[in-house]
């Protein structure tokens, strides 16, 4: 009786655990082969259209089917967010139709697997492993030093060396040579601070408001550009719009701690709607479809991050006033290309509004009620902020 | 001071005077940082109405926060004066109650000083987010009651999310979707019930087991089935029902009566389970298999059914709960999205004393304090949000451990039973 018992358990727990591990972490390992198999055959010939990479064309066209190996890791949130980890994985699937490279992706399900995660891809003989994060810095980068031929590209983030960050020791210097680590970082404020002015244009109620999911630079950097957008449009126009969820001069704000639950997203979004904010910018990968749930419900607008959410998530599309993009696809297809080219990943990658890393999506369904005058402004602003050479040159001049 | 005083026991009598220290501190507390702290800062001003109520035009209420903080930190210092002499007898759990509530507004006056912020909003957010916990917390209960434990309420919730959203996909109807998860919930509680009463396998591990299961089934299967087929994950939802009359009386209409099918399903099943445990020939006998099994076969009440019928019950209980993750808020399954709120559950059976209303009682506490989060990061109190998420943990650690006192498990909780 008791063994009968215990097998019983045993069985149901180990069950338990294959399944899950199924479900989080080789997910994407198994799904690669047969993803991979449909496009390395066909896609190697046409190569040579690939986009705004760094290298001379010439060389690229003497690529034969190549047999490099990309893989990312994912932060929390699964490949499918419908906005940050999924535009990284477009840029991977980007690669794989045009350069004909093998993709894989690990999601990770909890910090504590960035680490493994990383160790499963280098046993695997990864040529570029891409990690989707500023959280998994520093596993990146001890990795990095651990496998010094290993290429890196890490998002969000770069190598930088000061006390107390990732990439050095206490007294600031560096933990070891990041040569082969290239950073994606993204001035999001330049496109957040367009959707600011855009939102302070359009709101009725005279407030509007953002949320975060966790309080670290790449998600308060669409916050701080929202907010100074929503500031300038007050000081050009001589209005009161007032802009709820973040202040940046204390750095403090509304943040849901997670990237997970959707039914804060919709709280938070009900929330601020309370307090009289017509339109709201949830930056917190999946949770904002929560606020976009919300939104439907009630009538508010909301502003996409990352993707152009209209089309990632067209259930909604009514209530995307606009969607701040984040072009990670084009710094990891970028990437890709010149470890393929170059043999090396490349300097630091910065996307702005000039080189198309960061943008805004069209207004598609609701072309017709932003008014034309505040859509040239917007594009007048566009140039100003190219031709100042950033945002923060922009607001000084 | 003389016959009341006689009767208290030592133990009594020494948590009347922690308690009437506690609220001298809080008086000097109240008075030095909401007091003192909001001095000159000016008014706070409650919004009373949201912009989509009836009556929208309904004043806000404009509360002078400084001197509103000193009036309670008067009357704190009274409530110590009092506790400290004599005591409140019989009324010190309810002048606990007011004093915790009395402080909460002394505190929301010193954060929105000068500001304004919508009161009925967050009242309404805190009914709303407290729904799922009560729905685990009863499910959680109606297991204990009959001595089973159920840590897997994580797990069921969790299933019954998933099945909803896909279900109710499937058909393009949020209904169905209700009674799939409901059914998942169900199966859950049966796998609970088989292991835990005819195997007797020991809860805890199944519960554990359960959890992880569908934690990695349902990851499992989004990744698979849901992520390449966005047409099984459409986002079917029950929009809120505005209860017609009910709905539009001010204050009380837009925070219970303008809310889902789920909030006002979970506060029915509430009052329908608190009379049915105590005031039913049912609920008489269950309690009697929680509390002392042999004893209640011995007169005759089938033991295994009643663990059973329970089980299942609060099975189907949490997958209804469940669906309120999807099918009740954004329609969209994602990968654990119930993020903890079973666990929190747990917490608010106990705190609840095991009985619906107190449940109930925890679980708004709860979401009341996760609705303030919300409200004190618009208000920019200088408070860091990191902090400001952990309130709702911290409020149900407190209130756990130290507020409430003992609380008693049903004697034979957890306890297989072997008909002899």
């Amino acid at each position: 009786m008791m063994r009968r018992r215990l097998a019983l358990v045993a069985l149901l727990a180990v069950f338990g655990l294959v399944v899950a591990a199924c479900g989080d972490d080789d997910g994407g390992t198994t799904a690669a082969p047969t993803t991979t198999a449909a496009t390395t055959t066909t896609a190697a010939p046409t190569t040579t259209a690939a986009p705004t990479t760094t290298a001379p064309p010439e060389t690229t066209t003497t690529a034969a089917p190549i047999a490099a190996k990309i893989c990312e890791i994912t932060d929390v949130g699964g490949i499918d967010d419908k906005s940050f980890n999924e535009t990284a994985w477009r840029g991977m699937e980007l690669a794989r139709d045009q350069l004909g490279v093998e993709v894989a992706y690990l999601e990770s399900q909890a910090a504590t697997d960035y680490r493994p995660n990383i160790d499963a891809f280098v046993n695997e003989g990864c040529e570029l492993i891409i990690t989707v994060g500023f959280l998994l810095a520093n596993d990146t980068a001890l990795a990095a030093c651990d496998y010094p031929d290993q290429k890196f590209a890490i998002i969000d983030q770069q190598p930088e060396f000061y006390p107390g960050s990732p990439w050095a020791d206490a007294d600031g210097n560096p933990l070891c040579d990041f040569s082969q680590v290239r950073g994606l970082t993204f001035a999001t404020d330049e496109a957040a601070f367009l959707a600011g002015y855009l939102a302070a244009g359009m709101t009725q109620s005279g407030v509007v408001g953002t949320f975060g999911g966790i309080n670290i630079p790449p998600v308060t950097i669409f916050m701080d550009g929202f907010v100074k957008g929503v500031r300038y449009y007050n000081e050009l126009n001589g209005t009161d719009v007032q802009a709820l969820g973040w202040n940046p001069d204390t750095a403090e704000g509304l943040f849901t701690g997670n990237f997970e639950s959707l039914d804060d997203g919709r709280a938070f979004g009900e929330n601020l709607n309370d307090e009289g904010a017509d339109i709201v910018l949830p930056v917190a990968g999946p949770v904002g479809l929560g606020t976009a749930a919300a939104a439907q419900e009630r009538g508010f607008l909301v502003i996409g991050v990352d993707a152009d959410q209209y089309l990632t998530a067209p259930e909604f599309a009514g209530v995307w006033l606009t969607s701040i993009l984040k072009n990670m696809d084009v710094a990891v297809l970028n990437t890709i290309t010149n470890v393929l080219n170059l043999g090396s990943v490349g300097n630091l990658y910065v996307g702005t509004l000039a080189n198309g890393g960061v943008g805004l999506a069209p207004y598609h369904d609701l072309e017709g009620t932003v008014p034309a005058d505040l859509a040239a402004a917007i594009e007048q602003i566009k140039a100003d902020i190219i031709a100042a050479g950033g945002l923060a040159a922009f607001l000084t001049s | 001071m003389t016959a009341e005083a006689a009767l208290r026991s030592p133990r009594e009598i020494r948590r009347a005077r922690y308690l009437g220290i506690t609220y001298l501190v809080l008086s000097g507390f109240v008075l030095w940082f909401f007091g003192i702290g909001s001095w000159g800062e000016g008014i706070a001003d409650f919004g009373m109405a949201r912009p989509t109520d009836t009556f929208d035009w309904i004043p806000s209420l404009p509360v002078p926060a400084a001197a509103f903080a000193i009036g309670v930190a008067v009357v704190f210092a009274f409530m110590g004066g009092v506790q400290l002499v004599r005591g409140f007898g019989r009324w010190q759990n309810r002048i606990l109650a007011i004093a915790f509530i009395l402080f909460i507004f002394a505190f929301l006056g010193w954060a929105a000083a000068g500001q304004s912020f919508n009161l009925v909003g967050m009242l309404r957010t805190a009914v709303e987010r407290s729904t799922p916990i009560t729905f685990g917390a009863l499910a959680g209960l109606l297991g204990e009651r009959v001595a089973v434990i159920n840590i897997a309420i994580e797990g069921q919730l969790l299933a019954g999310a998933f099945a909803g959203a896909l279900v109710a996909s499937i058909t393009s109807n949020a209904w169905p979707g209700v009674v799939a998860a409901v059914l998942v919930g169900l199966f859950f509680g049966w796998v609970l019930a088989v292991l835990a009463i005819r195997y007797r396998v020991d809860q805890i591990i199944i519960g554990v087991v359960i959890n992880i299961f569908v934690l990695g089934l349902t990851s499992f299967l989004t990744a698979r089935i849901l992520a390449p087929n966005p047409h099984l994950n459409r986002g079917i939802k029950l929009n809120s029902w505005r209860i017609p009359g009910l709905g539009d009386i001010p204050v009380i209409g837009p925070i219970f009566f303008d809310q889902t099918i789920f909030v006002y399903a979970s506060l029915i099943l509430v009052a329908v389970l608190a009379y049915t445990l105590f005031h039913t020939r049912w609920g008489l006998q269950a309690r009697a298999v929680g509390e002392h099994p042999r004893a209640a076969d011995t007169v005759g009440i089938n033991v295994y059914r009643y663990r059973y019928l329970n089980v299942l019950l609060g099975g189907a209980v949490a997958g209804f709960g469940g669906a309120y993750f999807t099918i009740g808020t954004v329609g969209r399954f994602d990968e654990n999205m119930t993020t903890g709120r079973g666990f929190i559950a747990l917490a608010a059976m106990i705190f609840g004393r095991w009985h619906p209303v107190g449940a109930l009682s925890a679980a708004l506490i709860f979401g009341f304090a996760d609705a303030l989060a919300g409200k004190l990061g618009i208000l920019q109190t200088g408070i860091p949000s990191e902090f400001l998420l952990m309130a709702p943990y911290i409020a149900t650690l407190v209130v756990v451990t130290g507020i409430v006192g003992k609380a008693r498990p049903p004697a034979a909780d957890g306890q297989v039973y072997v008909k002899e």
